[in-house]
């Protein structure tokens, strides 16, 4: 072969391959000067933005569309938002919500109590999931104030309404051929939607906001669902904030002066629950494995302090006395070891596992791993519990099959990544997990505990219309639960949004619902 | 001509109704159920009740061949029903991605026939030399790049360091396909590179070159007068199945770069057991396939003489 074939061939290949790379190439990213213009990279479940469809209101609320008569402040307490005040009748079961008299959808239509009951009546009528909230008798709007009649006592009322479910749409627009689910609603937010995909969601200014100034002309908030990669847009620029950036990648922005970053402890808790029905259902036992579980350690140096340790069923970002509970099980293999003898487990061949009547003592532990911190949190417990002679063997299986594995208690201990409270109130989950089950009365309860002091202070707690007596029960519930050992709490999961610092006014709240407000500004 | 058409098409169809018979059995067979991710997805302990009510509303209480039955019926009518997860038409959540696979489809195959092409030849007519050696070498490291791994190393360096490209766009644009495409082509292109290679070195050894050689004709013309025509069929091929692989999107790609493509959507899709969208995503990549045969086919045709006059 001739060398000037050879010679053409090679540059031309070299000279294509960078041509085509270069070609385009070209970043006009400078976002601390763009003044107008607001980039948010974030995680989008959602394909469309009608709010009455699966949990799309969700993110109608997140990236400042949507808003709703009350909203959660950061101990996840109701406080006013569309609503000026509320108050229920002595029956308990009528409530007067006053809605603010200034306050405008981004059509400009004024926001009368008429135009939230035709809201609501959309989001019941379209959706079976705000009934699982409340149901109402009846809604009636009297000038600004809605009068809403329910079939039975709700106590959290405000706290139910601050639910993205009933967040404040303009229904006659739809009827004028608004399609909600492409264009978006027409809200009450400081933004309103320009386009929106999964992928990209472009936001413009309400014009006629009620509440301020909103500061942006545009806000773009894509979807970056690679964690690096959500990272990088943000350390290089591309985006003026992200929200939950990795537990790999957070340290990049801590202690950085270009980035400010707001962690907080979320609402959700990682357990292990505990079946009462087999080996551990012997309370020495369960303690003993309580006790081994050094959960600082996981949250501090196995999961890089973005997680808590946990010893409650609550989280501390609720007030729900995190502080003031004593965990009868903490962290001390002394006294696990103690509990095991004191049961008659003991390591008589000198296997390194106790045992007794020549059984060994073994159990399995049931795990998915499509949240990375679960087998992680079942590997550690598993080398403590080795420690002090117990075999736990570790079971993965596909996050599908772990409803029905709950509800009919084939398992030891079973690990659940939950929610404790999406309205601002725990008793829900409390009853749902620890409520005794009578022949399905409770499915949720599959594990056999039962603690009739429990049920009675969560019946209580459901019909409670005193704040501080409701949280008062609820801390008694969870003490009760931690000292019969009902559960393993391993630790709650720190959320965070980070910006660049001349971003102001960003917050994370721990409902997770108020990422996008006319606060923010550059 | 007709009766080839007709026979073409009738195994199109009996195709398309056989992989969709096929997907649905699976994801009928498969563990989980469509309701109980959609319900929590809202991050709450869902009651029995809701349930079922999810269910009935989705038609998931109906005997698998109802079920069947009726989105057979409508998919024959164009209507491939509405996505569970995204709450809008089949049709529509495809059509949103679709533009972005196809752009990621195109701008990855050319830079693989720059990269590829060039590369395998340049290998194949040195063969055993240095230069070999030195693209044997790359391409074999090229191929053993996970992706994911190799994106995240051209974000690095093009996107943060040197700012050349955007890192993550999430909507179509010509600088933001450059990095997925050049990831796609440097992984993907090594492979084939070593097929060009490897194709064109069996032409090379053909009586008909040494023939060529033995007359004093140049290498060159040689090269693009007698070995490259000859080795199009299978090189085409080969980029035929490489481009239906490429419609059906390519998810760790897209996740990486946020690309907005078919391949997340799909994964999303079958996370949620998002039946009709699953189905639908099986549909096109069938179709996507079929399509790109039948254009393989019609190329042999137009590219060997051989067939054109019907000899062997």
């Amino acid at each position: 072969m001739k060398k000037s074939l050879k010679k053409s061939l090679l540059v031309g290949l070299s000279v294509l391959m960078c041509g085509a790379f270069l070609a385009g190439c070209g970043n006009d990213s400078n976002n601390a000067e763009n003044k107008d213009t607001l980039k948010v990279a974030v995680t989008n479940f959602a394909s469309s933005l009608d709010p009455a469809e699966n949990f799309f209101s969700w993110v109608v609320m997140r990236y400042g569309v949507g808003e709703t008569l009350t909203k959660f402040d950061k101990q996840m307490k109701p406080v006013p938002w569309l609503a000026a005040k509320w108050s229920v009748a002595d029956d308990k079961r009528t409530w007067t919500i006053t809605v603010k008299d200034n306050v405008k959808f981004s059509n400009g239509k004024p926001v009368t109590a008429q135009a939230v009951k035709e809201s609501l009546e959309r989001a019941f009528a379209k959706s079976s999931m705000p009934k699982t909230f409340f149901q109402y008798k009846s809604l009636e709007a009297k000038g600004q104030d809605l009068i809403i009649k329910t079939d039975k006592e709700y106590p959290n009322l405000p706290s139910l309404l601050a639910d993205p479910f009933f967040l404040v749409v303009d229904v006659q627009s739809e009827r004028d051929g608004r399609d909600f689910a492409k264009q978006g609603p027409i809200g009450t937010g400081p933004y309103v939607v320009k386009s929106f995909t999964k992928e990209l969601a472009v936001m413009e200014a309400n014009p006629n906001y009620w509440d301020g100034a909103v500061p942006f002309k545009t806000v773009e908030i894509p979807s970056i669902d690679d964690p690096n990669t959500r990272a990088m847009s943000l350390q290089s620029g591309d985006v003026d904030m992200a929200v939950n950036i990795g537990p790999g990648e957070i340290g990049l922005f801590k202690d950085n002066d270009k980035f400010k970053v707001d962690e907080i402890t979320s609402l959700r808790v990682v357990l292990a629950r505990i079946n009462m029905n087999g080996v551990l259902g012997d309370k020495n036992v369960r303690d003993a494995v309580i006790s081994a579980a050094d959960r600082k350690n996981y949250a501090d140096v196995l999961l890089k302090g973005t997680f808590l340790p946990g010893s409650a069923p609550i989280p501390p970002s609720m007030d729900y006395g995190f502080d003031q509970l004593k965990d009868p099980n903490a962290y001390n293999p002394d006294r696990s070891k103690q509990l095991l003898a004191q049961s008659g487990w003991t390591d008589t061949n000198g296997d390194g596992i106790v045992d007794k009547n020549g059984q060994p003592l073994t159990f399995n532990f049931i795990v998915y791993n499509s949240r990375a911190e679960l087998p992680l949190y079942a590997e550690a417990l598993q080398a403590d519990l080795k420690k002090i002679g117990i075999d736990m063997k570790i079971q993965t299986v596909d996050y599908n099959l772990l409803d029905g594995i709950g509800k009919e208690g084939k398992y030891d201990m079973l690990i659940s990544n939950i929610v404790t409270a999406n309205t601002g109130d725990p008793i829900w989950f409390l009853g749902n997990y620890w409520h005794t089950n009578i022949d399905g009365s409770n499915p949720q309860n599959g594990s056999g505990y039962s603690n009739p002091q429990v049920d009675q202070l969560l019946e209580a707690a459901t019909v409670e219309f005193d704040p501080a007596k409701r949280r008062e029960y609820a801390i008694q519930i969870q003490q009760l639960l931690m000292n019969d050992g009902a559960a393993l709490f391993f630790g709650y999961p720190k959320t965070n949004i980070v910006n660049a610092k001349y971003l102001n006014n960003v917050v994370m709240y721990p409902s997770d619902y108020y990422w996008i407000t006319n606060k923010i500004s550059k | 001509m007709v009766k080839g058409i007709v026979k073409y098409i009738s195994q199109f169809v009996i195709t398309l109704v056989g992989i969709s018979f096929l997907t649905f059995c699976l994801t009928y067979l498969a563990p989980g159920d469509p309701a109980m991710m959609l319900l929590e997805s809202g991050d709450r302990i869902v009651s029995q009740q809701e349930l079922d009510e999810v269910r009935a509303e989705l038609g998931l209480d109906k005997p698998f061949w109802v079920r069947y039955a009726d989105w057979a019926i409508n998919a024959a009518q164009g209507d491939l029903g509405m996505s569970y997860s995204a709450k809008i038409p089949v049709v529509d959540r495809m059509l949103e991605s679709l533009p972005g696979t196809l752009m990621l489809a195109a701008a990855s195959t050319i830079l693989i026939i720059l990269y590829a092409v060039p590369a395998g030849i340049i290998s194949a007519i040195n063969q055993n030399k240095k230069i070999d050696y030195i693209l044997r070498s790359l391409s074999f490291v090229g191929v053993s790049m996970p992706t994911f791994w190799l994106g995240l190393i051209l974000i690095y360096i093009f996107g943060l360091k040197l700012g050349l490209v955007p890192i993550a766009s999430s909507k179509i644009s010509f600088s933001g396909v450059i990095l997925p495409a050049t990831t796609m082509a440097v992984v993907v292109g090594s492979k084939y590179m070593r097929q060009v290679r490897l194709v064109i070195l069996e032409e090379m050894q053909k009586d008909y070159v040494i023939g060529a050689r033995s007359r004093g004709i140049a290498e060159w013309k040689i090269l693009f007068g007698h070995i490259l025509p000859n080795a199009f069929l299978p090189l085409i091929t080969l980029l035929g199945v490489l481009v239906g692989y490429l419609l059906g999107g390519v998810t760790v790609i897209e996740m990486v770069f946020a690309w907005p493509g078919l391949g997340n959507m799909a994964v999303y899709a079958i996370t949620m057991r998002d039946y009709p969208l699953v189905q639908g995503f099986v549909l096109w990549v069938a179709v996507g396939f079929m399509i790109i045969n039948a254009l393989v086919d019609v190329s042999y045709r137009l590219l060997d003489p051989r067939l054109k006059r019907g000899q062997q």
